[in-house]
C-alpha cells in the first residue's frame, strides 16, 4: 500500500477525485478560483490519463445542463464552477436534481458580485442549498479528493440518485498545496463501484421520457417530496459510505467534526477550510483556560440534525461562524442551527450569531478572541447575540480613506 | 358569499365570462374576486374559472371547491373527468349548461342531476355571427341572470371587458346584444348559498420513498397519450363523403393530431376520439370530400 | 438552379408509420405538431428529443406522452446543450462497450421560436461550433405562445402581440424586423439548414430524409401557423402556411455547407392575402388600411427575393 503524501492544491486534488472515480465525461467552463481544476482535467483526458471526454461548453447554465443530460444517459459525469458560474447555472441545478442524476458537481467558493470580487465565503455555495443537491463542505485539500469518492459512491446508489455538490474554499484551499495522499486506484475499485444506473439511459429499445411536466399542484407535491426522501436516505448513505471509506482507505470522515468537544461549554459551529483556523484558536482558548471547542459541518445536505443536536445539546453556549451574509437575516446556518436545536430540553443557554470572513476577509486571531469572549458573556447571560459582524476598527479607518478617495479628494484633471 | 364556478374549453371564453360576472357584481356595489385557471392544455381543452360575489370582504382564494351555480360552456365537459364539472356540486348547486338539449334529455344522456337550466347558446352564436367563437359574453349574461345581477351593469361588464381584450366596437355590440336576448332567456333563480356541513379534518399521509424509476416524472408506458379521448374538444366535426375523395393523402399528411389513418384501399379515415375538430382537413382537401358537420352534443362521441 | 426532390415525390410516399401519437394537449390546428408529426415520420423513433421551454413542453406532461421515442426536458436556455451532454454520453458509453451501438439514438432539439432566437441562442451557437451531431427543430410561432403570445424576437413587422399592442404611438403594432436567424445559423456552417412548412409536406420530408446523410448540426426553421396566437380559425392553419409561402414572406430554402437553394419559388401574391387571415394583422386593414405598413411588409418581401433570385 502506497501511502505516500504528495503536495498538491485543492483544485489538484478535486482534478484527482474525478480522476480516480475514472468518470466518463468532463463539461466545463472556466471561472476562477476553480479553472486550475478543468485545465487539468482537459489535460489528463487529452493524454489518456483519463478516459473520459473533455467538452467545453459555452455558459455554466450550458454545462449544466449537458452535465445533467449525460448523467441522464447513463454515464458518470464530474465539473466544477464557482460562484457566478453556480448562479448563472441556477435553474439548471433544481432542474437535474429533479431529474435524479447522480453527479458530481465541485464548487470553489467565492463571493457574489456585487461588487465583484474573487475570494472566497458561501453564498454562491448556499444559496444552492434547497436545489435538491446534497452538499459536502471539505476543510483539507486531503478531504477534497476523498469527498469527491464519496460523493460518487452515495449520489449513485439508488436510495438517493441526486448529484451532490463538493465544496472547497477558493484560494485558501482551491490554490493551496499541502501533502495529499491519494487512494489507491484498487482502493477506490473497491469502494466505488461501477456506475450501471437502472433508471437512467437513452437507448432505442427501451425509450422514456424524463423531466416531463406536471399539472396540479398535488403531483408536483409528490415528486418534490420525493427529492426530500431520497436527500434523507443521504444520511444513511452517507454514514455506511463513510465506514466503508474509513475501512479500505482508513481516513474517516464523519457528517459533523467535532473538535475538543468533550468538556466543551461553549462550542463554535463553522465550515469549509477557515475551521483549521478556528481549531487553532480553541487551542489558544484552551490554553488560557476557556473550556472550548469546534463543530464542524461537512454534511450540508441533507442536514444532519440529530448528529448536531447530540453535539450541542447541554453546551452553555453556541456560536455560529457564518462566512455568508443573507441581507435582511443574518448569517444562513445559524437559522439551520437555531431551528434544530429548538425542541432539545438541553439546548444551549445562548446561541450566537457572528458573520465573518466575508469575500476573503481574514479571520484573525483577534476576532476568534472576540468570539469566545462574547459567546462565554452571552452564555453566563444566557441571552444570545447576534448577528455580530466580524468587521475590526482598524479596517473602517481604512475603509473611510478609500472613501475619500472614492469621493472627496479632487485632483483635477 | 355566492361561487360561481365556469367550465369551458380553451377559447370558447369560460374565463372572460367570469370576469364579465365580476366586474358587474363590482359595478353593482357588491365585493367580487374573479380568478382563472390553466391547465398545460390550450385552445379546446378543459380550462375553469371562478368568481366570488359577496357583501363583506372575501376571505376565499383559488379554485372554488364547493359552488353555487357552475355554469358549464360545453356539455361534453360533463362527462371529460379531467374537467371536473361536477366536483362539488350537490342538490342545492344550481347549473347552467350551453346545449341544444332539454334539461329532461341531458339529465338521461350525462350524470347531471339536480336544478338545471339548459340554452343552447352555441347555435345563438352561430346563427348571428355565423362562425363558431368565443361565447364569453353570453355565458356571463346567463351567469349574471342567475345569479340576480342587473342588465345595465352585465351590459356594462361586456363592453369593459371584451374592449379589454381589443375586440372593436361593432363586435362588441352585437356580443352586447346577443347576451341582453340569453339574459331574457333564462329564468333567475334562488341560489342557497348558506351554510355547509363542517368539512373533516384531511387525513394525511406522507408518501415513502419510491425508487427513482417511479419517483421521477417520468413516463416509460409511451406512446400512451392516445389513450386519451380529445373528442369533447368539437364543435363540428369532418366528416368524409368516400365517393368524392381521390385519395390524394393530403389530409393525412395534414393532420396535425395523426387523428386521420389511411385503410388498406388506399383511402382515409378520421379516428374521432383523436379529432379535435381543427378542419384543417377539411381546408386542404381538392375535391370536397371531406365536410363538415356540428357536432351533436351531449352524444356519446 | 432548379430544387428536385430526390426521394419524396408523391404523398403517397410519406410513411403511414406514426411516431408523435394523438391525445396531445396542444391546441387544435397547431401548426408546429403538424410539423413535427411528418419530421417524426423520417426522424423513425429511435430518437430522444431534448426539448426547450415552450409550447411543446406540453407534450409529455405526467403521465402521458404521444412519443415512442426518448425526451428529455431541459430549460428554454439550454436544451442544445442538453443535447451536448446526451450525444457525448452515447458516444462515450458506445466507445467503452458499455452501450450496443444499435441502441444508438439520433438526438433531436425541440425549441420554438422564443429558445432558438433569443435565450437559447448562445447554446445553439455553443453546440454548432463543436459541430455536435445533432437535428435542432425550432417551431417558429413569432411569439412567446405558451406564455399568452408575446413579441419575440421571430415576431414580424406589423404584428400585434401581448406586449406589442396597436398604441397611438405604434399603430401598426411592433415596428421591429423579424430576426433572421437562418442566417445567423449560416454563418456558423453547419453541414445542413432548412426552412420547412407543413403544407409543403414533400419539401418538408425530403429535407429531413436529406438531412440524415450529414453528420454535425442539422437545423430545421419550421413555419408554425398559431390560430391561438394569430388569432384564425384553426381551420385557415394550412391557409396561413401556405400563404407565407406563397406571398414570399416564408421562403423554402435550404443550405448544405452553406449554399443556399430556394427549394420553391413562389408566384408571390401579395402579402395582403397572407396578412388578412390574421387577426393579428386586422388592424392593418381596419378601421383604417395602413398603406405604409403593408408597403413595408411587401418591400420587405420583394427585397429578399430580389437579392437571393
Amino acid at each position: 500500500m502506497n501511502q505516500a503524501s504528495q503536495m498538491m492544491t485543492g483544485n489538484l486534488a478535486a482534478a484527482w477525485g474525478a480522476r480516480l472515480a475514472d468518470v466518463d465525461y468532463v463539461p466545463a467552463f472556466p471561472i476562477t478560483p476553480q479553472t486550475e481544476i478543468v485545465e487539468t482535467l482537459s489535460k489528463w483526458c487529452a493524454g489518456g490519463e483519463l478516459n473520459a471526454r473533455f467538452v467545453t461548453l459555452d455558459s455554466e447554465h450550458s454545462m449544466m445542463t449537458a452535465a445533467g443530460a449525460a448523467s441522464a444517459t447513463g454515464a458518470r459525469v464530474f465539473t466544477a464552477t464557482s460562484s457566478q458560474g453556480l448562479l448563472h447555472a441556477f435553474e439548471v441545478l433544481y432542474t437535474v436534481a429533479g431529474w435524479r442524476v447522480p453527479f458530481v458537481l465541485v464548487n470553489v467558493s467565492r463571493a457574489l458580485a456585487s461588487p465583484i470580487t474573487l475570494e472566497p465565503d458561501h453564498n454562491d455555495v448556499l444559496a444552492a442549498r434547497d436545489s435538491g443537491f446534497l452538499q459536502i463542505h471539505a476543510e483539507t485539500c486531503q478531504e477534497v479528493v476523498d469527498s469527491i469518492l464519496m460523493a460518487y459512491r452515495i449520489a449513485e446508489d439508488p436510495r438517493v440518485c441526486l448529484p451532490v455538490m463538493v465544496n472547497l474554499d477558493g484560494f485558501v484551499l482551491s490554490f493551496t498545496r499541502e501533502p495529499v495522499v491519494l487512494p489507491e486506484p484498487a482502493m477506490v475499485h473497491e469502494f466505488l463501484p461501477p456506475f450501471r444506473p437502472a433508471h437512467l439511459g437513452f437507448k432505442a429499445s427501451a425509450p422514456h421520457a424524463l423531466g416531463t411536466a406536471v399539472v396540479g399542484g398535488s403531483i408536483y407535491t409528490y415528486f418534490r417530496h420525493q427529492i426530500h426522501l431520497a436527500s434523507m436516505n443521504g444520511l444513511a448513505v452517507y454514514d455506511e459510505a463513510a465506514a466503508a471509506f474509513e475501512r479500505i482507505c482508513g481516513r474517516r470522515y464523519a457528517a459533523i467534526d467535532g473538535y475538543r468537544l468533550d468538556d466543551a461549554e461553549d462550542v463554535l459551529v463553522m465550515t469549509n477550510a477557515s475551521a483549521s483556523k478556528g481549531k487553532a484558536a480553541v487551542d489558544a482558548a484552551r490554553e488560557e483556560g476557556r473550556r472550548v471547542g469546534l463543530l464542524r459541518l461537512r454534511l450540508i445536505r441533507p442536514w444532519p440534525a440529530e448528529a448536531i443536536r447530540d453535539a450541542l445539546q447541554g453546551r452553555r453556549a453556541v456560536a455560529v461562524l457564518d462566512q455568508n451574509l443573507a441581507p435582511g437575516q443574518g448569517g444562513i446556518l445559524f437559522q439551520e442551527i437555531a431551528a434544530c436545536l429548538y425542541h432539545e430540553a438541553l439546548r444551549p443557554r445562548a446561541l450566537c450569531s457572528f458573520i465573518g470572513g466575508l469575500g476573503g476577509k481574514n479571520l484573525s486571531e483577534g476576532e476568534f478572541r472576540a468570539i469566545f469572549e462574547q459567546t462565554a458573556e452571552a452564555g453566563v447571560r444566557g441571552k444570545g447575540i447576534g448577528p455580530v459582524l466580524l468587521y475590526t476598527e482598524a479596517e473602517h479607518r481604512e475603509m473611510q480613506q478609500m472613501q475619500y478617495l472614492a469621493h472627496e479628494l479632487k485632483t483635477g484633471r | 358569499m355566492l361561487s360561481i364556478r365556469f367550465h369551458g374549453r380553451g377559447g370558447q371564453g369560460a374565463k372572460t365570462a367570469s370576469r364579465i360576472v365580476g366586474t358587474a357584481a363590482f359595478l353593482e356595489g357588491f365585493t367580487a374576486q374573479d380568478s382563472p385557471i390553466y391547465g398545460a392544455e390550450r385552445r379546446g381543452a378543459p380550462v375553469a374559472a371562478f368568481t366570488r360575489i359577496a357583501k363583506k370582504p372575501i376571505r376565499e382564494r383559488g379554485l372554488i371547491a364547493r359552488p353555487d351555480l357552475v355554469v358549464v360552456a360545453d356539455a361534453s365537459l360533463i362527462g371529460d373527468p379531467s374537467a371536473r364539472v361536477l366536483d362539488g356540486v350537490d342538490e342545492r348547486t344550481v347549473l347552467f349548461v350551453n346545449s341544444p338539449l332539454t334539461p329532461d334529455q341531458l339529465r338521461a344522456r350525462t350524470s347531471v342531476s339536480g336544478r338545471l337550466t339548459v340554452l343552447d347558446l352555441t347555435d345563438l352564436a352561430l346563427k348571428q355571427f355565423g362562425k363558431r367563437g368565443a361565447i364569453s359574453a353570453l355565458l356571463g349574461a346567463v351567469a349574471g341572470r342567475l345569479a340576480g345581477l342587473r342588465p345595465e351593469s352585465i351590459r356594462e361588464a361586456i363592453v369593459r371587458e371584451l374592449t379589454d381584450l381589443g375586440l372593436t366596437a361593432p363586435v362588441i355590440e352585437r356580443n352586447q346584444a346577443l347576451a341582453m336576448q340569453c339574459f331574457e332567456a333564462v329564468q333567475p333563480v334562488t341560489l342557497e348559498p348558506g351554510p355547509r356541513a363542517p368539512v373533516p379534518s384531511a387525513q394525511l399521509r406522507t408518501p415513502t420513498y419510491d425508487p427513482p424509476t417511479r419517483g421521477t416524472a417520468g413516463i416509460t408506458a409511451g406512446p400512451n397519450s392516445a389513450i386519451r379521448s380529445v373528442s369533447g374538444w368539437r364543435t363540428f366535426r369532418p366528416v368524409l363523403r368516400p365517393d368524392l375523395c381521390n385519395g390524394c393523402w393530403l389530409c393525412f399528411a395534414s393532420c396535425p393530431e395523426g387523428a386521420i389513418t389511411i385503410k388498406p384501399d388506399g383511402k382515409p379515415a378520421v379516428y374521432y376520439p383523436h379529432c379535435k375538430g381543427c378542419l384543417d382537413c377539411v381546408e386542404v382537401c381538392p375535391t370536397d370530400a371531406m365536410t363538415v358537420e356540428r357536432e351533436p352534443e351531449g352524444a356519446n362521441k | 438552379m432548379t430544387w428536385e426532390p430526390h426521394i419524396f415525390k408523391d404523398l403517397h410516399q410519406i410513411p403511414r408509420e406514426e411516431h408523435v401519437f394523438p391525445g396531445t394537449p396542444l391546441c387544435a390546428g397547431c401548426g408546429g405538431l403538424e410539423s413535427l408529426r411528418l419530421a417524426s415520420k423520417v426522424l423513425g423513433s429511435n430518437v430522444v428529443y431534448v426539448n426547450a421551454a415552450g409550447c411543446f413542453t406540453n407534450l409529455a406532461a405526467f403521465p402521458f406522452t404521444p412519443l415512442d421515442a426518448s425526451w428529455l426536458y431541459t430549460t428554454m436556455g439550454s436544451a442544445p446543450a442538453g443535447a451536448q451532454g446526451v450525444r457525448d454520453a452515447l458516444d462515450v458509453l458506445i466507445a467503452k462497450g458499455r452501450l450496443p451501438k444499435e441502441e444508438d439514438v439520433k438526438v433531436v432539439v425541440l425549441g420554438g421560436d422564443g429558445s432558438t432566437y433569443d435565450m437559447a441562442l448562445s447554446s445553439t451557437s455553443g453546440a454548432i461550433t463543436r459541430k455536435l451531431d445533432f437535428y435542432y427543430f425550432c417551431y417558429d410561432n413569432e411569439a412567446y405562445g405558451n406564455t399568452g403570445v408575446q413579441l419575440s424576437p421571430a415576431t414580424p413587422y406589423g404584428a400585434r402581440t401581448a406586449t406589442s399592442p396597436c398604441a397611438v404611438r405604434h399603430p401598426a403594432g411592433t415596428m421591429q424586423e423579424k430576426k433572421d436567424i437562418f442566417e445567423i445559423w449560416r454563418a456558423h456552417k453547419p453541414p445542413y439548414i432548412a426552412t420547412v412548412s407543413p403544407r409543403y409536406p414533400l419539401d418538408l420530408e425530403e429535407k429531413f430524409a436529406r438531412a440524415a446523410q450529414y453528420s454535425g448540426p442539422k437545423l430545421f426553421l419550421a413555419f408554425a401557423a398559431c390560430p391561438t396566437g394569430w388569432l384564425f380559425d384553426p381551420a385557415y392553419t394550412p391557409d396561413v402556411a401556405k400563404l407565407a409561402v406563397e406571398c414570399g414572406i416564408w421562403p423554402l430554402k435550404e443550405a448544405i455547407n452553406g449554399e443556399v437553394v430556394h427549394t420553391y419559388l413562389p408566384k408571390r401574391q401579395p402579402v395582403e392575402h397572407y396578412l388578412k387571415l390574421q387577426g393579428r394583422f386586422r388592424h392593418l386593414f381596419e378601421p383604417t388600411v395602413q398603406t405604409d405598413a403593408i408597403a413595408h411588409i411587401q418591400e420587405r418581401v420583394n427585397t429578399y427575393w430580389r437579392d437571393v433570385t
